[in-house]
């Protein structure tokens, strides 16, 4: 390896560990609060990815878990980094498993004289139906009825801490920035080989086809910067986007995370130490045929969630079931509280309260 | 004026000036690598240009988050339950860039989760919607077949002109004003200055169509018990709740911004329990789901009641107090016992209730709810002495208990699949609930028997105590706005609108003071003023309409093929609900049909039928709207609208967000078009000239007057607000609202948003919710009937569940039943269901790109695994859905949330978007319900909204085939 300069070895492992960046910005997303609504997705797009060459793009999208995600099983595609340190092999994936931007007839329909038998169709990329989209098996679900289930799970950048994006990049183009750790992706010194969408576990990379470089969240950071929260966070109606330092005892992501246990990475086990933590989702117990609740059969599979969530997904929900009981009952819950937030934004993203307005 | 005129100018010219030249020197300013803010200006219109020096790759991204100025707005579309989200609207170049929810609500409380950031995903993202490829730029004349999408460009003037001779003509034909219709849209009318279309209609003497029946949203059952629509609390009141069931509706759909206020309230230890048929969106959440049988909510519902009288936990005190139940009825005919059957020449109009405390039969005031010392019996059967002998009488509450028999839950359950123990389980937390709210939507009101699913519902909530109080309360319509329109749009003159409206306020006080005097509290009052009016004809109620003059008789009227519990025809119903005086029959013949910013050809139920019925009977259709929907793609002229960022305007609201929000002009209309106040304008000065040039003076209106067609002067106020000034319009709306603070419109303007101060003193929509609003509190539907006593606004003055109208007895539905839903469609296997959909408000973005990528690029239905297995289909097959009535293509989703049996199509796709132009919605044939024809019953008679008969197309029947 090259000597690096300090910044530039931030999110690598140098001598069996992983540098880290002054501090760590994280968010927490509340998946008890998630209503599969898609405005962070709008928000996002609106704000970053309207240019040509990044019409498909969703840096924050919402899947239906279970369901096969964007892109189309990435679970299964592998990337990040095995239990001994080494990279996980995996495959870049291709533009319909990502859901391509279809392209609509509306001109022909409405104003070009198509004709009555002419209705609006969407066509992909190579001038087909589509088979596959973004959120294309949204609301199916899992389960056999009246024992289906399923939640929504909103998934952007990591923002890892050890990013297998950042070491796969044979141009350096990828870098951690030191007062944050917002991974960011240079495309001025990207050549599109895409190393990273190939790196990446969680395949919440895109590749550019016109500009032909890799792209993904930024964790709006020019908004960061100026004191603003991300666009996904400050425009989500559900109000589940927690947003903070990991290090700031008195914030609610550091609660959540460290005080109170209740928010766990997405696939730990691909062993890139991510910094989007979930509050994992509670659900309605099992029914019989007619109705009748089994409180000792969780309708989601426990197993299900330790499977995105880790073992101690458990934990976790007992704890929130408890608390949760504890303010049935009239008492105290200091986790509840976190969790509802009565003040936004100072509740939710203590340090990102301006209203980019009055900028 | 003066003063006013150089305010506007100072903001729409000179402020975006100062704005680019501040940001200039702040760019200039820059330091290498320095990210920090550069100009600000104060008042938000501001530009963050950040010192960008292009040195680090970083910077790119910070050049792409920079505007040059910031605008209030929000979308003025009907998104109902979720509407009223206060925006800021980023303008970069003269085109809106991008909105983002301004996040500015005041707390009301600290105790309380605040309101930001309200929004949604489509409002997200209608920067770009605006100039999409559907937008309208320029008015166009249709150039080829209805439907055919061939356009000829037309100039303003070409095209106004041309309408006016048309409407001119119709005017002074033989059929008159009445044979001009307009569709009263929810893209483009209601609020503030799109009062604009009703004024309109006034001065020209021309219907418009009373269109919520036919929508569907008008609750009946909510209607015939409690004699009104609108009542609904504030989305926060919900924190108050310990018990929240959704029943009824998907709020996690259909109320995006305000649904944290549901998840917040689990936090909080309230228990939520959606009951549905499937595992919907708003099941998720949820501590409980109970999968129900589709369209059997009436019978889960009375068998909760049932549950509730035999086992005694149900509130007494309420049910005395608040409800018919305590009410005697007699015994020999079922019906309320009236003053008439007691006394010779008693009234019809008052009620007894058997007193356990002095063991007499006593006349219940109509005046108060308040029992003072009186202990109404519930139970029992008593003799009493009338004019006319000896009288067999029991209350209303022992004949229900007799009747809910057939209800016990182990008879339920065979009718709505839900386990008796599970009825049982929500009668009790219902019963012992400190606060329960039902989320109940207008879904049941388009069920064909939805009339009873509500009634059923509201029975329980009443049963249980659980009306008017914090956090307790059943969701029935949601209307709470800016009441200064509502006194305005029925101005008939031209003069000075502020001393009409004190004029017009003298001529009603002897009407309120008499009224007052015989016992009618304002609300009643207010609505018989509404049913008085309405009885003019103005408002013709757009399904009655439609089967009367637009070619649906057959279709709409074909009842009784369907519903076995009908003995007669629906012809039959009909024609004696006109005889009798309870409904009226629209009689001209349509010759014109104007949509302002509604979508027919979409919403009609069957609307393939006018297109083949009637459209080539009329002489004129003409489409204002901001987009080509499927009216206007059949429509001769389409007017192109300005979108909701380029029009200054207040939108109607609800209290579920209560506020009142503003539209404002961020950017300029793009291309051609126009705001709706300067269309109508414009229209009515066309005919003004028009008739001027041809020498045609008068017209005779729908009642045989003369009137004079100086429409445009009538319509401006003589001038006072016109085209160019809609901005004094809106101050003069403000000025005289009652509801809104002293808030006027530069405030409003830079605010975006009001929080209302009460319900307000004009307008008949508001004082349904019956309730104060306070600063620091949550606004809760019900007080002035619970706290202060004030009867409800129906025959007995209480929540009514006795409806001892003939038609009800003769469909055997006086107290509340279950009745199966009929095979309407068909005798096909599954049940099509609806439900508005997350990915659209109406059909306003059903054809919006960012919209259909974020699902299937076209309209889906979904069914089960279960189904879909036993046809061979599989998830992203093209389907044929048929039954008798028509058949329609579209792709399957297949979904393991789905119940067997239940396809649901969600609302509002585009026929459009359809091979053959044929949607979902030819399939059904949304008949009548004859109850819903009663009137002339106190409280059942039509009024603007209520009381015509509404929309059934939920669970039509169905088959689902493979294509190919």
């Amino acid at each position: 390896m090259n000597p690096l300069d300090q910044a530039a070895r931030i999110g690598r492992e140098i001598d069996g560990k992983v540098v880290k960046p002054r501090r760590q910005l994280a968010m927490v997303f509340d998946l008890n609060k998630c209503i599969g609504c898609h405005t962070c997705s709008i928000a996002c797009k609106t704000q970053w990815t309207r240019e040509e060459g990044m019409e498909e793009m969703y840096w924050a999208v919402v899947n239906t878990a279970p369901g096969k995600g964007t892109p189309k099983d990435y679970e299964t595609m592998g990337g990040g980094f095995e239990a001994n340190g080494l990279a996980r092999p995996s495959r870049i994936p291709g533009r319909e498993e990502y859901g391509d931007a279809w392209q609509f007839n509306q001109k022909e329909v409405l104003f070009d004289g198509g004709g009555k038998e002419a209705y609006l169709q969407p066509t992909n990329f190579k001038g087909e139906k589509p088979k596959w989209g973004p959120n294309w098996d949204e609301d199916e679900g899992g389960g056999e009825y009246p024992n289906s289930h399923f939640f929504y799970l909103p998934r952007l950048c990591n923002h890892c801490t050890h990013p297998a994006c950042l070491e796969a990049c044979p141009r350096g183009a990828i870098y951690k920035r030191e007062q944050d750790g917002i991974v960011l992706i240079d495309d001025q010194k990207c050549k599109g080989y895409r190393f990273c969408m190939e790196a990446c576990p969680y395949k919440r990379i895109y590749y550019n086809h016109v500009k032909l470089v890799s792209q993904k969240c930024i964790f709006c950071f020019p908004r960061i910067d100026q004191g603003v929260a991300p666009a996904c966070a400050r425009q989500c109606p559900g109000r589940m986007r927690f947003v903070g330092y990991l290090d700031d005892e008195n914030g609610p992501i550091h609660k959540l995370v460290h005080k109170w246990k209740v928010a766990l990475p997405l696939h730990e086990e691909f062993g890139t130490d991510p910094n989007v933590f979930y509050v994992p989702p509670l659900s309605p117990p099992s029914v019989t045929e007619t109705g009748k609740p089994d409180p000792s059969k969780p309708r989601i599979p426990t197993e299900y969630l330790e499977r995105l969530f880790g073992p101690r997904v458990r934990e976790s929900l007992a704890i929130i079931d408890e608390e949760k009981a504890k303010k049935a009952r009239g008492e105290e819950s200091e986790l509840m509280d976190i969790l509802i937030v009565y003040r936004w934004p100072e509740d939710i993203f203590p340090d990102f309260t301006k209203d980019p307005a009055t900028l | 004026m003066a003063i006013e005129l150089t305010r506007r100018t100072f903001l729409t010219g000179a402020g975006g000036a100062v704005v680019l030249s501040l940001g200039y020197l702040g760019w200039r300013a820059a330091q290498p690598g320095d990210a920090s803010i550069g100009a600000a200006t104060p008042g938000g219109h501001g530009s963050p240009i950040p010192r960008v020096a292009y040195e680090s790759y970083e910077d790119i991204w910070r050049a792409k988050w920079r505007w040059d100025s910031v605008a209030k707005s929000t979308h003025f579309v009907n998104c109902w339950y979720q509407r009223g989200c206060n925006w800021n609207v980023y303008v970069k170049d003269g085109i809106v860039w991008r909105e983002e929810q301004s996040g500015t609500y005041e707390p009301i409380s600290p105790k309380i989760p605040d309101y930001n950031p309200r929004g949604c995903q489509k409002g997200a993202c209608y920067s770009e919607r605006m100039y999409d490829g559907a937008r309208m730029r320029y008015p166009l004349k249709r150039a080829g077949e209805r439907g055919a999408g061939k356009w000829q460009r037309v100039s303003w003037d070409e095209a106004l002109t041309d309408i006016a001779d048309k409407l001119i003509d119709a005017m002074i034909s033989a059929e008159g004003p009445g044979s001009v219709i307009w569709d009263q849209g929810t893209a483009q009318t209601n609020g503030g200055a799109g009062f604009a279309m009703l004024r309109t209609s006034l001065v020209l003497d021309t219907p418009v169509l009373d269109v919520n029946t036919e929508i569907g949203d008008h609750r009946p059952g909510f209607c015939v018990t409690t004699g009104k629509m609108v009542h609904c609390s504030s989305s926060d009141d919900l924190f108050h709740s310990d018990l929240i069931l959704i029943w009824g509706g998907n709020p996690f759909y259909t109320q995006i911004p305000q649904a944290h206020f549901i998840t917040e309230a689990r936090y909080n230890g309230a228990r939520v329990i959606t009951i549905a048929p499937d595992y919907s969106a708003s099941a998720v959440h949820a501590d409980q789901w109970v999968p129900v049988k589709v369209a059997t909510d009436a019978a889960l519902g009375l068998s909760m009641a049932h549950v509730m009288i035999e086992e005694g936990i149900y509130n007494k005190r309420y049910v005395q107090e608040q409800t018919d139940l305590p009410l005697l009825t007699r015994v020999d005919n079922g019906r309320l016992l009236r003053g008439s059957d007691v006394e010779q020449g008693g009234a019809d109009d008052r009620f007894h209730v058997f007193d356990r405390a002095t063991g007499r039969r006593v006349e219940i005031s109509q005046r108060t709810l308040d029992l003072g010392d009186l202990d109404p019996a519930l139970e029992g059967e008593f003799e009493i002495d009338t004019w006319n002998g000896k009288l067999k009488v029991r209350p209303v509450f022992a004949q229900l208990r007799e009747h809910l028999q057939q209800y016990a839950p182990e008879k339920a359950v065979a009718i709505c699949g839900v386990d008796p123990e599970v009825i049982r389980q929500l009668a009790r937390d219902l019963a012992k609930a400190r606060a329960a709210t039902c989320i109940a939507q207008s879904n049941f009101s388009k069920y064909y028997h939805g009339i009873e699913m509500e009634r059923a519902q509201i029975l329980c909530f009443a049963l249980a105590g659980q009306m008017g109080r914090k956090g307790a309360g059943y969701m029935a319509f949601p209307y709470l706005s800016v009441d200064g329109t509502d006194a305005l749009a029925n101005l008939k003159g031209q003069g000075n609108p502020k001393l009409q409206l004190a004029a017009l306020g003298l001529k009603m006080a002897p009407r309120f003071i008499a009224d007052k005097l015989r016992g009618h509290t304002k609300e009643m009052t207010i609505y018989d003023l509404a049913r008085d009016e309405f009885r003019h004809g103005a408002f013709p109620p757009s399904l009655l309409w439609l089967y009367h003059q637009g070619g649906y008789k057959e279709l709409y009227g074909s009842s009784e093929k369907w519903d076995p519990a009908m003995k007669r025809p629906l012809s039959s119903f009909m024609d004696e609900a006109i005889e009798k005086g309870w409904h009226f029959k629209p009689a001209t013949r349509p010759r014109i049909f104007m949509e302002a910013g509604g979508n027919v050809l979409r919403r009609f139920r069957g609307y393939d039928v006018m297109i083949e019925k009637l459209l080539p009977t009329l002489d004129l259709m003409v489409t204002i709207d901001w987009r080509m929907s499927n009216t206007a793609l059949y429509s001769d002229y389409v007017l192109p609208a300005a979108a909701w960022y380029e029009k200054d305007d207040i939108t109607w609201a609800t209290p579920l967000s209560p506020f009142s929000q503003v539209v404002t002009r961020a950017a300029k209309p793009i291309a051609e078009a126009k705001p709706d106040w300067e269309i109508h304008c414009l229209l009515l000065k066309t005919i003004q000239r028009r008739a001027a040039e041809r020498g045609i003076g008068t017209f005779k209106d729908r009642h045989g007057e003369e009137r004079r067609f100086d429409v445009y002067d009538q319509f401006t106020f003589d001038g006072r607000y016109h085209e160019d000034n809609v901005e004094e319009l809106l101050d003069l709306i403000l000025d005289v609202s009652t509801n809104v603070g002293d808030v006027d419109w530069k405030k409003l303007k830079e605010k975006g948003f009001q929080r209302f101060t009460a319900l307000g003193d004009n307008g008949f929509m508001n004082i349904g919710n019956a309730t104060d609003v306070s600063e620091h509190d949550t606004i809760t539907a019900g007080l002035w009937h619970t706290e202060k006593k004030m009867p409800w606004p129906t025959l007995t003055r209480r929540l009514q569940f006795c409806i001892d109208h003939p038609f009800y007895e003769e469909l055997g539905e006086r107290l509340p039943v279950h009745k199966d839903q009929p095979n309407i469609g068909g005798n096909y296997p599954l049940y099509m269901t609806g439900g508005h959909t997350r990915w659209s408000i109406h059909a306003s973005w059903r054809d919006d790109k960012y919209m259909l990528r974020l699902n299937r690029g076209q309209p889906v239905i979904y069914m089960s695994v279960e189904d879909a297995l036993a046809r061979g289909i599989e998830d992203g097959d093209r389907v044929r859905v048929f039954n008798d009535i028509n058949s329609s293509e579209m792709q399957v989703k297949v979904a393991a949330a789905h119940r067997p049996g239940q396809a649901t199509c969600y609302h509002a796709w585009e026929p459009f978007m359809y091979p053959n132009r044929k949607s979902y919605s030819t399939l059904t044939p949304n008949p009548i319900n004859p109850v819903q024809l009663a009137g002339g019953y106190y409280h059942l008679q039509p009024m603007p909204a209520v009381f015509s008969p509404g929309s059934t197309d939920r669970a039509t029947r169905v088959e689902i085939e493979k294509i190919g």
